[in-house]
C-alpha cells in the first residue's frame, strides 16, 4: 500500500512541479528547419538559388479557364 | 488570385509553437527530412512536400481518425465522378483507354486537394503556399482556397464578378463557403459517390428556407405550383459561366497545358439529368462542361467514341443567387419564353445526340398564364 502511494505522490509531484510537458515542444525553435523557414531573409536567399536551378513547371501553352 | 512570392510560400511563423495541437509535431515526423543539417540542400533530402496526400493517415490520422478514414472517398480527393464520367464516353479498347488514363492522370486528377491544401497551404493546381505561415486554418479562407480552385464559375458568379451581373444575396449576407458546405460534406461521408449531385449531406437551400411552403410564407402558391417542376436555381440564379472544347496535352518542354475556348455566360432551362427521388423537379438550370470529341486527341485519337453516351449540357447550381431574378418577375417572363429555355437550336450539331435528354422540346415549355398568384 505504501509502495502505491509512493508512486502516486511521485507523479503528482512530477505533473505539479516539473515545468512543461516533455511532450511539447517538439516542433523545436533549435531544429534548422524551423531556424530557416522563420527567416524571411534566409528564405529569400535560398528562393533565389532554387529559382536560378529550377526549370519552369507551368507550361506557357495554357489557355483559357481552367 | 495572384501567386505568392516564392519566400512567401514556405515562410512559417513561428506562433505555430504555440498551437497546443500541432505545435507538439516536429517538423520531421510529417515532412521528414534532416532537422539537424543546416545545409537547405541536404537537409531537404526525402522531404514529403505535402505528407497529407494521397494517404493522410499518417500525418493526421492519429488524431483526426473519422476524417481520414473516409479521406479518400471525398470528392475533393478521389475525383470518382471524373472518371466515372470520361469513362462513359471512353472507346472501350483497352489500349485506348489505357492511353486515356494516362491522359488523365496528367491533366485531370491533377486538380485534387487534400488536408494540408485547405487547411494549411493554397492548393498545388493555383501554384500552393501557406495560407498564414503554416499555422492550421480550422476553416479554409474561401478566396485562397475554395474559389481559388472553383474560380471560373463560382467565384465570378457568388462575387458578381460579370459585367452586369450581381453577386449572390448569400455573399451580401457575408456568407462564406462552409455556411452551406459543411466540414462534413468535404471531408466525406465514406461513400464513393459517382456524381457530387448524390453527396447525401450537401447543401440543400430548403436547410435554412424552411418555411417556403408554409401557408403563411411569402410566396407560398408559387413555391407551392413549381416544387418538383422546377428547381430553386431556375427562379432565382442569374446567367452564368459556360465552358467549352477543353484540349489538353504536353508541349515541347513536357510541361502539361490545357485549352479552352471562350467561356460564356449565359442561362438555360433544361430537362433534369438527374431526376430521382431527392432531385424530382422537371426543369433544371443547365451548364456546359469543358469537353469536347477531341479533349484527349494528343494523346489518343478517339478516345472519347462514346462522346454521346451522357450530356455535355450538365446540371448546375449557380452560385449566384438573388431574390428576384429578370425569369421570376412576372410568370409570364418565364412561362413561353422560348429564350431562357434549351432548345435543338442552342446546341452545336455534333453534341444533339448527347444532349437529347435535356433538351427542351417546345410543346414542354410552360403555356403562358393569364393569372399571376399575388
Amino acid at each position: 500500500m505504501k509502495c502505491v502511494k509512493l508512486i502516486g505522490l511521485t507523479i503528482a509531484f512530477c505533473l505539479v512541479f516539473i515545468p512543461g510537458n516533455p511532450y511539447i515542444g517538439k516542433a523545436s525553435e533549435d531544429s534548422q528547419c524551423f531556424k530557416c523557414h522563420t527567416s524571411a531573409k534566409k528564405l529569400i536567399q535560398i528562393t533565389r538559388e532554387i529559382a536560378k536551378i529550377r526549370p519552369a513547371v507551368k507550361s506557357i501553352e495554357i489557355e483559357g479557364e481552367g | 488570385m495572384e501567386p505568392l512570392a516564392p519566400h512567401e510560400k514556405i515562410f512559417v511563423d513561428s506562433d505555430i509553437l504555440d498551437d497546443e495541437n500541432h505545435g507538439e509535431i516536429a517538423c520531421i515526423d510529417c515532412h521528414g527530412g534532416n532537422p539537424d543539417d543546416p545545409d537547405w540542400k541536404t537537409a531537404h533530402k526525402g522531404v514529403v512536400k505535402d505528407p497529407t496526400y494521397p494517404d493522410a493517415t499518417d500525418a493526421c490520422g492519429d488524431c483526426h481518425d473519422e476524417i481520414s478514414e473516409n479521406y479518400t472517398k471525398s470528392l475533393h480527393i478521389g475525383l470518382r465522378p471524373f472518371r466515372v464520367k470520361i469513362k462513359r464516353r471512353a472507346n472501350t479498347n483497352a489500349a485506348i483507354l489505357n492511353k486515356l488514363e494516362c491522359a488523365m492522370n496528367n491533366h485531370c486528377y491533377e486538380c485534387h486537394s487534400s488536408c494540408g491544401q485547405c487547411h494549411i497551404s493554397r492548393p498545388n493546381s493555383v501554384e500552393g503556399g501557406f495560407l498564414d505561415g503554416h499555422l492550421f486554418q480550422k476553416r479554409p479562407p474561401m478566396r485562397e482556397v475554395c474559389t481559388a480552385c472553383h474560380g471560373s464559375r463560382i467565384d465570378r458568379e457568388y462575387f458578381g464578378e460579370s459585367e452586369g451581373l450581381l453577386p449572390s444575396i448569400h455573399k451580401e449576407k457575408y456568407m462564406k463557403c462552409e455556411k452551406c458546405h459543411t466540414g462534413e460534406e468535404m471531408h466525406g461521408d465514406g461513400k464513393d459517390y459517382a456524381d457530387r449531385y448524390e453527396v447525401e449531406n450537401g447543401p440543400k437551400c430548403v436547410n435554412c428556407h424552411k418555411e417556403i411552403y408554409d401557408r403563411e410564407a411569402k410566396n407560398v402558391i408559387t413555391h407551392r405550383i413549381h416544387k418538383e417542376r422546377a428547381s430553386c436555381h431556375v427562379c432565382h440564379a442569374q446567367p452564368y459561366n459556360n465552358c467549352s472544347a477543353c484540349h489538353v496535352g504536353k508541349d515541347k518542354n513536357g510541361l502539361t497545358y490545357y485549352k479552352t475556348k471562350a467561356s460564356w455566360f449565359d442561362f438555360k432551362i433544361g430537362l433534369n439529368p438527374l431526376r430521382s427521388e431527392k432531385r424530382p423537379e422537371e426543369f433544371v438550370t443547365l451548364r456546359h462542361a469543358p469537353v469536347n470529341w477531341e479533349t484527349f486527341d494528343y494523346y489518343v485519337e478517339d478516345g472519347l467514341s462514346n462522346y454521346n453516351a451522357s450530356p455535355t449540357w450538365k446540371l448546375a447550381t449557380p452560385h449566384n443567387i438573388r431574390r428576384k431574378t429578370p425569369q421570376n418577375s412576372t410568370c409570364n417572363a418565364c412561362h413561353g419564353n422560348e429564350f431562357l429555355f434549351l432548345l435543338e437550336k442552342d446546341i452545336e450539331d455534333n453534341e444533339k445526340e448527347a444532349n437529347k435528354v435535356v433538351i427542351v422540346q417546345p410543346d414542354l415549355i410552360p403555356r403562358k398564364q393569364k393569372w399571376q398568384p399575388k
